[in-house]
């Protein structure tokens, strides 16, 4: 499979919001081909080109990488800091997509250069606005780094 | 030579034959000589070409000997010349000569002069030398006199001052005298004064001592007296010391009970903080893990509503926006009750909090929907208070969101907020005429997810006042409430004023 052309990283443990999320996004409209990793393993496997991932071009950077925080084995915050410490991804803008409104998360987030921190909305129609809105944001109205 | 000729004649044959090889042989010599002449004649011929250029040699010699007579000829000119000239100047030096001679003369003659002036001087200067050997003795004798006379002089300077010495001496020793018996004639004064004074001073002992008598018997009596009272409070000490031993016993007895108490309040604490810590993470876990599965239920059915319409009918479809309905209103229960228990543990910063202002600002950020009645405020003057200014400003929105709420079946929306000063505390208040309530419910009013109305009249999830009385209570204020069904409601609030 071709990882190439990947535009927006999905990183994300539950399968339900992960659906959701890519429902949200192609409803909207957007056509950017996206991944999405179910564990905080798999995301950092996918960004470094190792594993299954090992014959991916390191140098075709995703324009986007929308984050779960709470993931099985490493964590959103740990990819997060893995991300945003390495000169070559830290300008990926990196959108945290949460259920936790808890501060010290949100704090954690913003100390590790994150570019956005979203409470997914338990409202569907909530839900799929602010979907619509980060695609709208970072695909149309943000100039990509790369 | 006829006879010659004659026998020549005889021996003709032979003569002949002998003159023809004399013939040839001279014929040959002739021809040597010719040779010999041809090469003379050639010889002759070089010589003559070499005279002709040694004639031309000449004739080039004498051209130059000619040339050379012709400058010899200038030069001797020249000499001519020049020695005219040159007798010339030795007319001339001999001219000079002469004067010289004269100039000489008349030097000479000077010379003479000189000489003569030379030795009359020589005999001045012999005259004056000799005057001035007289005047050297003479200055000699002079000096002499002068020394002398200086000597002298400083002989009588050191007797002058020697004698001057001698005079302030005896001066000083005249005035030593002076106050020697001025110093005497003051002590024999001071003697006599002080005989009567020790006259004096003995009367005043012999009086003192017998005063002293006196006092010592009447030492005597205070003694005693001292000695009784000394025994009294020795007895009065022995009381105070048992007082004491049962104060410090009941001071020990309080310690104990206080060291009990206090590490009972660690013990509280202690518990306190891991409930605390307990709650946060079960918040955590109420906030992450259970608003995704009501997330995911109210997404799936809509996307069953969205996608697969033409596949229910009204019942099915109406089913499922119940679902949504039910799944977003526990989503905001769980919102409402995180952020109830948020409040306990969150931190208050007291401030002083200008109220009219914040109030202005809540009534400025309300939000309405389509046909709903816009409020109709009307404000009084606010007094500040101490107070969290977010989470005060968190109890007006919920009060004054209640008031729009519950005023919603009335043809219009007015509500009043002022304030009362009541000793330490500001009271503010929120006034509606809108639904009310009956005061016999009042108990259950503040209580975690208690409401006096139906969903279906005025929705809700019953946490608001909750959160009004918690942030009031934890600012030590009080929050209290009064209504009549019907006719409105009036919510009371207090908080420290800025003079605590």
């Amino acid at each position: 499979m071709n990882y190439d052309d990947v535009e927006i990283l999905l990183a994300e443990d539950s399968i339900d919001d992960a659906t959701l999320t890519i429902r949200g996004l192609t409803k909207s409209g957007f056509t950017n081909k996206l991944h999405h990793v179910k564990d905080g393993v798999e995301a950092l496997d996918f960004l470094y080109c190792k594993g299954i991932y090992a014959s991916r071009n390191i140098l075709q950077y995703p324009k986007l990488i929308l984050l779960d925080l709470k993931m099985p084995k490493v964590s959103g915050i740990q990819v997060l800091e893995k991300i945003k410490t390495d000169p070559d991804l830290k300008s990926i803008p990196v959108v945290i997509l949460t259920s936790s409104k808890e501060d010290p998360d949100i704090k954690k987030c913003y100390a590790l250069q994150a570019n956005s921190y979203i409470v997914k909305p338990v409202d569907s129609d909530k839900f799929f606005l602010a979907i619509k809105e980060i695609g709208m944001y970072w695909m149309i109205l943000s100039e990509p780094p790369h | 030579m006829a006879k010659r000729k004659e026998s020549d004649v005889l021996i003709t044959g032979k003569e002949l034959f002998f003159k023809d090889e004399k013939k040839e042989k001279l014929a040959a010599d002739l021809i040597i000589a010719n040779k010999e002449l041809e090469f003379q004649n050639e010889e002759k011929e070089k010589r003559a070409a070499e005279l002709v250029i040694a004639d031309e040699e000449l004739l080039f010699q004498n051209e130059e000997k000619e040339k050379r007579a012709a400058e010899l000829v200038i030069a001797n000119e020249e000499l001519l010349f020049q020695n005219e000239e040159k007798e010339k100047r030795a007319a001339e030096l001999v001219i000079a000569d002469e004067e010289l001679l004269f100039q000489n003369e008349e030097k000479e003659k000077r010379a003479a002069e000189l000489v003569i002036a030379n030795k009359e001087l020589l005999f001045q200067n012999e005259e004056k030398e000799k005057r001035a050997a007289e005047l050297v003795i003479a200055n000699e004798e002079l000096l002499f006199q002068n020394e002398e006379k200086e000597k002298r002089a400083a002989e009588l300077v050191i007797a002058n001052e020697e004698l001057l010495f001698q005079n302030e001496e005896k001066e000083k020793r005249a005035a030593e005298l002076v106050i020697a018996n001025e110093e005497l004639l003051f002590q024999n004064e001071e003697k006599e004064k002080r005989a009567a004074e020790l006259v004096i001073a003995n009367e005043e002992l012999l009086f003192q001592n017998e005063e002293k008598e006196k006092r010592a018997a009447e030492l005597v009596i205070a003694n005693e007296e001292l000695l009784f009272q000394n025994e009294e409070k020795e007895k009065r000490a022995a009381e105070l010391v048992i007082a004491n031993k049962e104060l410090k016993q009941a001071e020990d007895d309080i310690r104990k009970l206080n060291e009990e108490l206090e590490n009972k309040v660690i013990e509280r604490t202690a518990q306190l903080e891991s409930v605390n810590k307990e709650l946060g993470s079960f918040s955590y876990s109420v906030s992450h893990d259970l608003r995704a599965p009501i997330r995911a239920i109210n997404g799936y059915t809509r996307i069953l509503v969205e996608d697969y319409a033409d596949k229910l009918d009204a019942d099915g479809i109406k089913v499922l926006q119940s679902i949504m309905h039910n799944s977003k209103k526990m989503g905001n229960l769980i919102d409402d009750l995180l952020a109830f228990s948020k409040l306990g543990r969150k931190q208050v910063t007291v401030s002083i909090i200008n109220m009219a202002a914040l109030v202005q600002l809540v009534t400025e950020e309300l939000l309405f929907d389509d046909g709903e009645n816009i409020p109709e405020f009307e404000v009084e003057l606010l007094p500040p208070a101490k107070g969290d200014q977010s989470l005060i400003k968190q109890v007006w929105i919920n009060l004054i969101s209640n008031a729009i709420k519950y005023s919603k079946y009335k043809p219009t929306t007015d509500i009043s907020i002022g304030a009362y000063e009541k000793g330490n505390l500001v009271v503010y208040y929120v006034k509606d005429k809108g639904a009310g309530f009956d005061m016999q419910y009042y108990d259950k009013l503040f209580g975690v997810f208690q409401r006096l109305h139906s969903q279906e009249e005025f929705e809700g999830t019953g946490i608001g006042l909750a959160i009004v009385q918690k942030i009031v209570h934890r600012h030590n204020g009080a929050v209290w409430a009064e209504s009549t069904l019907n006719e409105g409601t009036t919510f009371y609030f207090s908080l420290p004023n800025i003079k605590t």
